[in-house]
């Protein structure tokens, strides 16, 4: 009867407890919502084996996970793009995954956000392990891991509190989260770093979104561009343009050699990653030479009105309004240039 | 699959409802369990569900054929062949690459360039438990310990069943496979119970191991710089609470869901951070397996029974086999090399020292043999003996200016968690979790269980592996 009597109070208190906390979180602008994580990106990425050679896939860095939409670009020609862009990551591991263990004969974006696509090849660097690391998950990845996702699907969309993000952002509301948040005079007497927010959303799709509240409140703005001068303070490896644009320009033979497309992209940039930007990586030894090398279609945003026509919230990424329209404007100039299908069309 | 997943939740339901639902007899339940483990076992990785069939299969045979056999050298070609198959799949998969390290460095010492090709094998998850208690049956026939399962069922079902499979306890072929004759049902306080130990285990591992100890442990030994001592000593005192919390945790799971499906599996853990001796450690820590090891290993070596050097050098080569269990590196033979070293030496000091042990004198053994322990943890936990020379020289206050790579609050946490664990089993040392749990109130039982709960679930443990799988 003990036992009992102690299952039914844990049962009833147990509940409580998480109903409380669930409702605490809400209270505090907490909504149920995905986490951006590799078992996501895994069921993204499971997609391009199945793939068409009208579909587009799209890989880069945060850049273009925040700036092409892809609601926006299904809209517009009836196919939804894959997202496979990592935030903080550059593309060639993905790339070269898509190359070598596929059979994808469509269409691939690949965002070069100069600091990242230029950074490196070295495997065990940390922009290019943060993609690799995800490829290797979705090689790996079990059946129960499977399940498992498949499973946590419905709680993620369902509970506000469920929050595991890979990124490990500061304002995560797991325990382990909310532990890293206290701050005790630290015994190197270093200071702290500063916190990183979440100042995106991203849905089942892997379509992200910045938050709204990057337009509405500047102090949270701020707290993204503290930390964009965070990471790029201190000694940074240099570019190694040479290997990186040699990796890419391997992959692209081979994946135009089989009858696939691939497409560059340099997306928007202002103040202090412009200027970062145009004084370590210029577009004229860089860009252009990675353009020339690689021979295939490429759009830099300062060569279109339609393009430049938008100013980056925090130096690097567009807000969710502005995304849409650069979509519609990239999109329409892929279709006139006839590089894209539009199923709506045709 | 994993306890700390979404996954078995689903699962353990199915299993459950249909266990005790009325469409099956005894013999279809049987059945339904084995399946269940099987997909238990291939949600991981279905190919390897062979290797367990193979296992099944040849031990099944030998095992009737050693029960019948009378020719002594037929016996014993049957005992050997279950042992060759058995040990082989642990040779082949676990230490055929570090046997091929070894062999590629001795031919190369003496100035050949031979270079062998590594296979990259996948390590089949608890290879070595499952190994280990279908090769128990086979000694056991052998020896005629144990009686032939009665049907291949049972006996499949006994080397495959869900709940202990991948990580212990490793059971015994008499304490298993005769549960499984007579339909067993647990009773509402039992199925409770079970309930109970399972959310406990949880709540080690994806709160205690994971949540709050793991990433310390982690940046310590995953640090390539000399430490400083504080440093080095949270890292080492975090990693012994992670792989106890951990291991204990996958234990007290395991023995919470067979205890729902009303089957008994042996306690693992006794409080081993309070032993007072090593000895007593061994009597506490992995009980299965030291048992194991000391009836088919250090009993056939000898045991006490050929005099003091024979009983010393059957106790390294246990503890040495042991290590080795644990992993194909020379790290873990060091550990086992340890741990026998600490064994011989208390052997000698009992011999010729005497002391009463009171509540006083107990708890500083027991604070001692605890801080013993953690210098074998170094060994087991680094990767290289680089870090674990390094690890070593920062505890023993030899790295004054060693670098501080933890934060001030991880250091209290894991100090505060740690005494918390050691004072905890120094009280629990000569009780048990059932007999505290019968003495305190059910309401505070219960909140304590609430509490549990609710930091399991707000902890959301990614449903990462346990350490002991790997072995």
């Amino acid at each position: 009867m003990k036992i009992k009597t102690s299952f039914i109070i844990a049962l009833v208190i147990g509940l409580l407890c998480i109903t409380s906390w669930e409702l605490y979180w809400r209270s505090q602008g907490y909504f149920p919502d995905l986490d951006d994580d590799k078992y996501l990106w895994a069921r993204t990425r499971a997609k391009v084996d199945n793939a068409s050679k009208d579909d587009v896939v799209l890989t880069g860095s945060s850049r273009v996970l925040f700036n092409i939409q892809v609601p926006k670009w299904k809209e517009l020609t009836g196919i939804q793009p894959i997202q496979l862009a990592n935030a903080g990551a550059t593309p060639l591991p993905v790339f070269h995954d898509i190359v070598e263990n596929t059979d994808f004969k469509g269409t691939v974006i690949v965002g070069v956000t100069p600091g990242l696509f230029f950074s490196t090849t070295f495997e065990q660097a940390p922009p290019w392990r943060r993609a690799a690391s995800r490829s290797e998950f979705y090689d790996n990845r079990t059946y129960a891991q499977r399940l498992n996702y498949a499973l946590s699907i419905p709680l993620q969309n369902s509970l506000a509190f469920i929050s595991n993000d890979d990124e490990k952002w500061h304002d995560d509301i797991n325990l382990k989260a909310l532990l890293n948040t206290i701050e005790w005079a630290d015994r190197n007497d270093r200071a702290n770093d500063p916190p990183f927010y979440r100042f995106q959303d991203i849905d089942i799709n892997r379509n992200v979104r910045m938050k709204n509240r990057m337009l509405t409140d500047t102090t949270f703005a701020n707290s993204v561009k503290t930390i964009w001068k965070f990471f790029m303070s201190g000694d940074k490896p240099p570019p190694d343009k040479d290997s990186t644009i040699a990796f890419f320009v391997e992959d692209a033979k081979k994946f135009t050699a089989r009858g696939g497309q691939v497409i560059l992209l340099r997306n928007p940039s202002d103040g202090f990653f412009k200027d970062l930007e145009s004084k370590g990586l210029p577009r004229d030894k860089f860009w252009e030479e990675l353009v020339a090398k690689a021979n295939v279609p490429a759009y830099h945003y300062q060569d279109y009105k339609s393009l430049s026509a938008f100013e980056t919230v925090e130096w690097s990424h567009l807000s969710a309004s502005d995304a849409d329209q650069f979509t519609e404007n990239f999109v329409h100039i892929l279709l006139e240039d006839g590089l894209i299908t539009n199923l709506k069309t045709n | 699959m994993l306890f700390n997943s979404l996954s078995f939740i689903v699962f353990l339901v199915i299993v459950l409802a249909l266990y005790y639902s009325k469409i099956f007899n005894w013999t279809n339940k049987k059945r339904m369990l084995l399946l269940a483990s099987y997909v238990f076992y291939g949600l991981w990785n279905p190919p390897l569900v062979v290797l367990l069939w193979i296992s099944t299969i040849v031990d099944w045979t030998a095992g009737n054929k050693l029960a019948v056999e009378t020719n002594q050298r037929k016996r014993k070609l049957w005992l050997m062949l279950s042992l060759f198959v058995n040990l082989g799949f642990l040779a082949f998969f676990k230490y055929r690459d570090f046997l091929l390290d070894n062999f590629t460095a001795a031919v190369n010492s003496y100035g050949y360039g031979y270079e062998a090709q590594p296979m990259d094998i996948i390590l089949p998850m608890g290879i070595s438990f499952y190994t280990f208690q279908t090769m128990s049956y086979t000694i056991d026939m052998y020896k005629r310990k144990t009686e032939r399962a009665r049907t291949f069922l049972d006996f499949a079902l006994y080397v495959t069943f869900f709940p202990q499979l991948v990580a212990g306890p490793i059971v015994r072929a008499q304490d298993l496979i005769t549960q499984f004759y007579e339909e067993k049902k647990a009773s509402v306080n039992q199925f409770l119970w079970g309930v109970f130990l399972l959310t406990i285990g949880l709540f080690q591992k994806v709160v205690l191991a994971d949540t709050l100890l793991a990433d310390t442990s982690d940046k310590v030994f995953g640090s390539q710089k000399i430490l400083n001592t504080l440093d080095a000593w949270t890292g080492t005192l975090a990693f012994s609470g992670q792989i106890f919390f951990d291991f204990a945790g996958y234990s007290t799971c395991a023995i919470g869901i067979a205890l729902m499906l009303g089957i008994i599996l042996p306690d693992n853990f006794k409080y081993p951070y309070a032993s007072i001796g090593f000895s007593d450690l061994w009597r506490r820590w992995h009980i299965t397996l030291s048992t194991w090891l000391r009836d088919y290993l250090y009993i056939p070596l000898g045991g006490n029974r050929f005099g003091i050097a024979r009983m010393y050098a059957a106790l390294m080569i246990t503890m040495l086999l042991g290590g080795l269990w644990h992993g194909a590196a020379w790290t873990f033979v060091i550990w086992g090399a340890l741990h026998g070293l600490y064994l011989i030496i208390e052997r000698m000091l009992r011999s010729k020292i005497h002391i009463k042990i009171n509540a006083f004198n107990g708890i500083i053994l027991a604070l001692l043999t605890y801080i013993m322990v953690n210098f074998t943890w170094v060994f087991f936990r680094a990767r290289e003996f680089s870090v674990a020379k390094n690890m070593l020289s920062s505890m023993l206050f030899l790295n004054d200016e060693g670098e501080k790579i933890i934060a001030t609050f991880d250091v209290f946490k894991v100090f505060v968690l740690i005494s918390f664990l050691f004072i905890s089993h120094w009280l629990m040392r000569n009780t048990s979790l059932k007999a505290v749990s019968l003495k305190i109130s059910p309401v505070v039982l219960g909140i304590f269980w609430a509490l549990m709960l609710f930091l399991i679930v707000i902890s959301q443990g990614s449903g990462e592996q346990f350490i002991y799988f790997q072995f």
